[in-house]
Order: C-alpha cells, then sequence, then structure tokens
C-alpha cells in the first residue's frame, strides 16, 4: 500500500467519525428580521421582474426565492469540526421554498450538517459538507430550507 | 425553439423549449446594490483592487445573485411560476463588470402536478459555463 493509499484510508475514516458525531445536530440558532425595502432591493439588482417580489405594496409581496441561501449563521461550521487539509471554495447554494418569507416578521434560522461525503476526479479528491439552514417563522412554520455545499480540494501528498 | 410568448400556465410550456435568454446587470454599483441589501459588503464582492490582492481575477458576483439571475430568468418568462426549489452549483468566479447570459430549458413537465423542470446555466461571452443548475416550478394547470 502506498502513502498516497494511507493517508485516503485515514481521511476516509475522519469523514466516516466526522458524520457519526455531527450528522444533523442543530449547530446554531439565529434570528433575523428583514424590511419590505430588502427584499425589493435584493430581487431588483437581481432583475427580478414579478412585482410581488420587487413592490412592497402588492398583496402578494415576499422575499425572492434565493433569498434565504444569504443568510448566514453565527457559527459557520460546529464546535470541533474537523479542519480538512485542502483549499475551501463555496461550491454551491440551493433553497427549497416551503411558504413565503414575509418582511417584518422574527425568522428563525436553526443550522446543521446535512451532509459530509468525498468524491474523486481527475483532479483529484473533493470533500464535500453540505450546511443546511432550515428557516422559521414566530409560529414555528418551516419557511424554507438553504443548503450551502462548502468542498475542500484536498492538496496533493508532498 | 425559444419561447418567444410569456407563459401563464401549464399549457402554454413545451418540453425541450428554451427560456428567453436574459443578460444580467453585472455592474459594480449593481453588485453592490446586491450587497448592501444581502449584507454581503465583502471587498471581494465590492472593489475590484481588493478581490485582485486576495489572488482573484477581479471582483466576484456572489453566488447567490448569480443564482438570483436565474430565478429572475424564470419570472421574466413565467411571471406567475412558482420556484419551489432551485440548486446552484459555482464551477468556476462570475466576474464583476464582465457580460454574462443567463440560459435556461425545460427538460420535464408533469402535467399532473404542475411542475416543470428547468436546467439553467450563467455562460459567458467565451461560451464556458461558470455557474449551472436545475430549478423545480409550479405553475397553474389551467
Amino acid at each position: 500500500m502506498s502513502k498516497q493509499d494511507i493517508e485516503h484510508n485515514i481521511e476516509e475514516a475522519d469523514i466516516k467519525a466526522a458524520r457519526a458525531q455531527f450528522l444533523d445536530q442543530v449547530y446554531d440558532e439565529k434570528t433575523f428580521v428583514f424590511t419590505a425595502d430588502q427584499f425589493a432591493e435584493f430581487a431588483r439588482a437581481c432583475g427580478e421582474t414579478a412585482p410581488r417580489y420587487t413592490d412592497p405594496a402588492h398583496p402578494e409581496f415576499q422575499a425572492p426565492p434565493g433569498f434565504p441561501c444569504s443568510l448566514h449563521p453565527d457559527k459557520r461550521m460546529p464546535d470541533g469540526y474537523p479542519k480538512f487539509n485542502g483549499l475551501g471554495m463555496d461550491a454551491g447554494k440551493a433553497v427549497t421554498c416551503h411558504q413565503p418569507l414575509r418582511p417584518g416578521i422574527t425568522l428563525t434560522g436553526r443550522t446543521r450538517v446535512h451532509d459530509i461525503y468525498s468524491k474523486s476526479g481527475r483532479s483529484g479528491r473533493m470533500i464535500f459538507s453540505l450546511i443546511r439552514m432550515d428557516v422559521f417563522d414566530d409560529q414555528n412554520t418551516l419557511l424554507a430550507s438553504a443548503d450551502t455545499s462548502i468542498v475542500i480540494r484536498e492538496r496533493p501528498p508532498a | 425553439m425559444t419561447s418567444t410568448t410569456t407563459v401563464r400556465s401549464l399549457g402554454d410550456v413545451n418540453f425541450g423549449e428554451e427560456l428567453p435568454v436574459f443578460d444580467p446587470d453585472t455592474g459594480i454599483e449593481n453588485v453592490r446594490r446586491f450587497c448592501q441589501a444581502a449584507g454581503w459588503m465583502g471587498p471581494r464582492f465590492t472593489d475590484h483592487d481588493a478581490a485582485r490582492a486576495e489572488g482573484l481575477p477581479g471582483a466576484l458576483v456572489p453566488g447567490i445573485m448569480s443564482q438570483g439571475f436565474l430565478a429572475a430568468m424564470i419570472h421574466r418568462w413565467a411571471p406567475t411560476a412558482s420556484i419551489a426549489a432551485i440548486d446552484t452549483v459555482f464551477r468556476a468566479p462570475v466576474i464583476v463588470d464582465q457580460a454574462y447570459h443567463i440560459k435556461g430549458v425545460v427538460t420535464d413537465i408533469d402535467e399532473a402536478s404542475g411542475q416543470v423542470e428547468i436546467d439553467l446555466t450563467v455562460v459567458n461571452d467565451a461560451g464556458e459555463t461558470r455557474v449551472f443548475g436545475t430549478a423545480t416550478v409550479r405553475l397553474p394547470i389551467s
């Protein structure tokens, strides 16, 4: 077995351990309140034209669908989360919209690690941490789930 | 086949149709306006020199803004559409003050639920896909 194989096996074990310890444990809870102008400015800058996103006077006025992806938890990762060796970047965002986000109400974001996995390709191995923030209204109704995919591109062995 | 009419209901949608291309405003002033609204005022998004000092090719359009361009294109095509989910992958940087084209194609239509699947891309003038993704959209059935 080569040195490279040994290093990869150790990291796979790290991933398995991290899954066992962190998956689906809420590690951050944060509240937010947004104004109608913030929602409308976000929408207009993206080129939205539908009045329910751009006109605060519209009876169905709401945040544009991608807005929940802009919310940051106070803690980026859980305490004790492993620091995988490599170059980190934001690989993608996804949102599932359950109910409209309205301005002026208190929203609560609860954040957890939803998945951890690795992929190998021509450029080497990458480790993905999928961070999910579920956004609730003041009646604890789930409004949206926003996912951030953080990828660590493994540094080649020295 | 590119759609030329505004879509009002599921019956207006054809499998394989291309949504009208949307060329978004990626100018620095508009990106700053977006960052202010989103609370993302980092210099890597709002200042070319600061971004280059970080080793980037220029100020970056935030990924969530690219996602917003994709959603805007869907609503321009179908103003009554409700986006149930949108998933985007950031393959390469989208640079402020450069031209991009937002494209979409209908890949599935579920007549029973009124749901449409759309493949999405953000492409530069060289034809390189910088962001891609999918959206699930609900439309009135009739």
